[in-house]
């Protein structure tokens, strides 16, 4: 693919009019749901004193990791010199870019207050690993930004590849910080480890890769074009090592819980007899997730894409039963406050696993959240030229 | 921030909402009447950090002291809420068209809403001899 | 309630005449700050809890503190805050059952405040850890963090909040200390008020740095120890007999 030019997407309109208007038409069902939990009060969610973060935050967390993730197929060209991925380097980016708003417009039409996002932006505590985080994700929007425009503008092209190995240092730092913010919580039981970090780093390198994927095979088919089979193998390839990456961290964290002993008590919970956490845990992030896609990509042969689809479907349905395990698990086994002592009574529910039914409006901004991603992707294929093909 | 120093809702005029409070039989704000209708979120701003982070309880610029004197009552001398319709707050916000989202979480009642002679200079019979009076003027 | 405030306001002098002048006498205690005056270091707020006073089923504490704070709730105990709870935990080894009131601890080394994205989660000069709810974004990290859940989310919109106590949807909120009572020169807190008129003499609340104060005595003539001792947070909240 050494010879191949950039162009927009050609699709029939009324296939482009069809799918904006649905998205368009899911975006607006988000943004009523976060218009009626702002109304109302969060008191109309599952979420409670208990489980604080819900469904929205399992969304964007998983959308900010694969934000991160998609970028990868633009690394392996700008800081490991892969030839290969060059022509997909700005789709790759452009992705990032997508998926990044999506997640945090998420996370800030769940605030208690949205209203007050200006305080956010302008008020810094920087101990606080969230207020690193705002700028972790500003400045990956502005390095994108400015890598996507030196991949285009050939005038300034001679800038990408280093701006791309920037943007590539900066993604593993925003994954750190991500999965920081979990794993500085020193009293959730579940979270106190700073194997999170690369675990989310793992998790970003795998569901990125199933993203990536998913959408070329859906842009393809749009433009009515096959995906080079040298790039289905290598992504193939890559997806496979995201997986055994994924399963070794995996494995890692939670015999480091092991082996603390007083962790043993979370560990069985998740592990064991969590009920329906346990259940998520095994037969969502660990078999669907994880297990059964690496088997089935193993046993069959190199080249089928459609295999491929297969998996990423899978990885990326297991990957949210993955965060969904980290974030509602964690929240649901109650707080160690008295070490030597059973709880017996308590008004606020010290002693209970907590439960979690979302609501629909936590589903809805979820499902707008990501519905915003993928119209950005549509307006600006459309509009940018993104598309390789070969001259 | 910009609108606020050319928008005002009655330039000049004296305050127009039913003179039921306490305020009402008062000479003067605890700022000019001037400053007061500029700045008084100025005040207020400033105010609430110090009260908040710094523990100064002063009187002269707290939103709870404002609400105590400037509501006003109703004929069997209970307080209406400052921020409902027509009412001292709410009017010249209204018309100025800015937002105030002191009562989300301050109350908007004085401090004795059921006691209003606590407060106010003459008594429930005074309050409502005053409501009368506008009322057949 | 608001009435008892105010008469502490107003009747400030008459309780240094009363209470604190002879007090000067024998210790160095200081007289109430001015309202004019920032809070200082000097004073450190604490709270003593004698496990072994507090009673199995009796509520006063709870109570008092929903009426000072305006914490009315909406029947739904998933949502509804609690700034004041009680619980009952047996030792796993000597199965002794005892009652007990949690709230927030005031950690000298509040995770609350390590994580708050815009440091709305704050401590105060003068040790009380709470929110400034005119910064705060109703993220709940705050929440993710506490140790103890001392921690309540306001879930729905409010309107009779009390004057000294303002609150509202989409803030995080919890116990203050009575900051605005201690701030007009109050010597108690409400719920140490309310156990002590119930007789049961549970709940100290002072100056820790006040070697004379009733807290410090309660903290000294017991061994009280802090819970989650091994995160090191330094609570000021102690807890006896456990």
């Amino acid at each position: 693919m050494s010879d191949y030019t950039l162009n927009k997407l050609k699709t029939p309109r009324i296939l482009y009019w069809g799918i904006f208007l649905f998205l368009g038409f899911l975006i607006l069902l988000g943004l009523a749901s976060s218009a009626y939990m702002e109304h109302e009060g969060h008191y109309v969610t599952g979420m409670n004193n208990q489980i604080v973060w819900g469904l929205p935050h399992i969304f964007a967390v998983t959308l900010i990791v694969i934000a991160s993730g998609v970028l990868n197929i633009a690394s392996m060209s700008s800081a490991f010199n892969k030839k290969l991925y060059k022509p997909l380097a700005p789709l790759s980016a452009l992705f990032a870019i997508a998926f990044l708003i999506a997640g945090l417009i998420i996370l800030v039409l769940d605030l208690g207050r949205p209203d007050r996002l200006i305080v956010a932006m302008t008020t810094y505590n920087f101990k606080s690993i969230f207020a690193w985080n705002i700028f972790l994700y500003s400045g990956f929007f502005v390095i994108l930004a400015i890598y996507i425009w030196s991949m285009l503008d050939f005038n300034v092209s001679r800038f990408s590849s280093l701006i791309g190995k920037i943007a590539f240092g900066w993604r593993i730092i925003l994954t750190t910080g991500t999965g920081s913010i979990f794993g500085f919580l020193v009293a959730r039981e579940a979270y106190s480890t700073a194997v999170l970090a690369p675990l989310f780093i793992v998790m970003s390198l795998l569901y990125g890769t199933a993203v990536f994927y998913l959408l070329l095979r859906v842009i393809s088919k749009l433009q009515s074009i096959d995906i080079p089979p040298e790039i289905t193998t290598s992504i193939r390839r890559l997806m496979i090592i995201f997986l055994l990456a994924n399963i070794y961290f995996l494995i890692l964290y939670h015999i480091t819980n092991l082996y603390i002993s007083k962790q043993i008590a979370v560990e069985s919970f998740i592990l064991l007899n969590g009920g329906g956490y346990t259940t998520m845990f095994w037969l969502g992030q660990v078999g669907l997730g994880l297990v059964v896609p690496l088997s089935y990509e193993m046993t069959n042969g190199e080249n089928r894409g459609f295999a491929l689809t297969i998996t990423s479907i899978m990885v990326l349905v297991g990957g949210f039963f993955a965060v969904a395990v980290i974030i509602i698990g964690g929240q649901a086994f109650p707080l160690n406050i008295f070490p030597d002592h059973i709880i017996l009574e308590s008004s606020f529910y010290d002693s209970v696993i907590h439960s979690y039914t979302p609501s629909i409006f936590e589903f809805g901004l979820g499902i707008g959240g990501t519905s915003l991603a993928l119209i950005i992707i549509l307006i600006l294929i459309t509009n940018l030229k993104f598309i390789p093909s070969k001259k | 921030m910009v609108t606020m120093h050319s928008v005002y809702a009655h330039d000049g005029n004296p305050h127009v909402s039913p003179g039921k409070s306490k305020a009402d039989s008062q000479k003067a704000c605890v700022e000019p009447t001037d400053v007061m209708r500029k700045e008084h979120y100025l005040f207020l701003l400033h105010q609430r950090d110090e009260t908040v982070i710094d523990g100064i309880r002063t009187k002269n610029h707290s939103l709870a002291n404002c609400v105590d004197c400037h509501v006003s009552y109703d004929e069997k001398g209970k307080a209406i809420p400052i921020n409902s319709e027509g009412q001292f707050c709410q009017e010249c916000h209204v018309k100025t068209a800015t937002n105030i989202t002191c009562f989300s979480c301050h109350a908007a009642e004085p401090r004795f809403p059921n006691h209003a002679k606590n407060i106010s200079n003459g008594d429930i019979d005074e309050i409502s001899a005053i409501a009368k009076r506008i009322e057949d003027e | 309630m608001n009435n008892r405030r105010n008469f502490l306001v107003k009747s400030a002098s008459a309780l240094t005449m009363t209470f604190i002048v002879p007090s000067l006498l024998s210790s160095n205690v200081q007289a109430k700050k001015p309202l004019d005056q920032k809070v200082s270091n000097k004073q450190s707020w604490g709270m003593h809890i004698d496990v072994d006073k507090c009673v199995d089923g009796c509520t006063a504490c709870v109570d008092a503190c929903n009426e000072e704070n305006g914490l009315t709730g909406f029947g739904r105990p998933e949502t509804d805050s609690q700034w004041i709870r009680k619980v009952k935990i047996k030792d796993k080894t000597t199965d002794k059952i005892t009652t007990m009131p949690m709230m927030c601890q005031h950690c000298e080394n509040p995770p609350c405040c390590d994580v708050c994205p815009t440091g709305a989660s704050f401590k105060r000069v003068d040790g009380i850890v709470m929110v400034n709810q005119h910064t705060c974004i109703g993220c709940r990290y705050c929440m993710m963090a506490c140790p103890f859940k001392a921690r309540s989310f306001v879930h729905e919109t409010l309107t009779t909040q009390n004057t000294n106590a303002p609150r509202g949807k989409g803030c995080v909120e919890s116990c203050n200390l009575c900051v605005n009572k201690i701030d007009h020169g109050s010597k108690t807190t409400a719920c140490e008020d309310a156990c002590i008129k119930s007789g049961h003499n549970a709940i100290t609340f002072g100056d820790l740095k006040d070697s004379n104060s009733k807290v410090r005595l309660a903290i000294d003539s017991n061994s009280p120890r802090r819970l989650r001792n091994d995160l090191n947070l330094n609570q000021k909240v102690f807890y006896s007999n456990i």
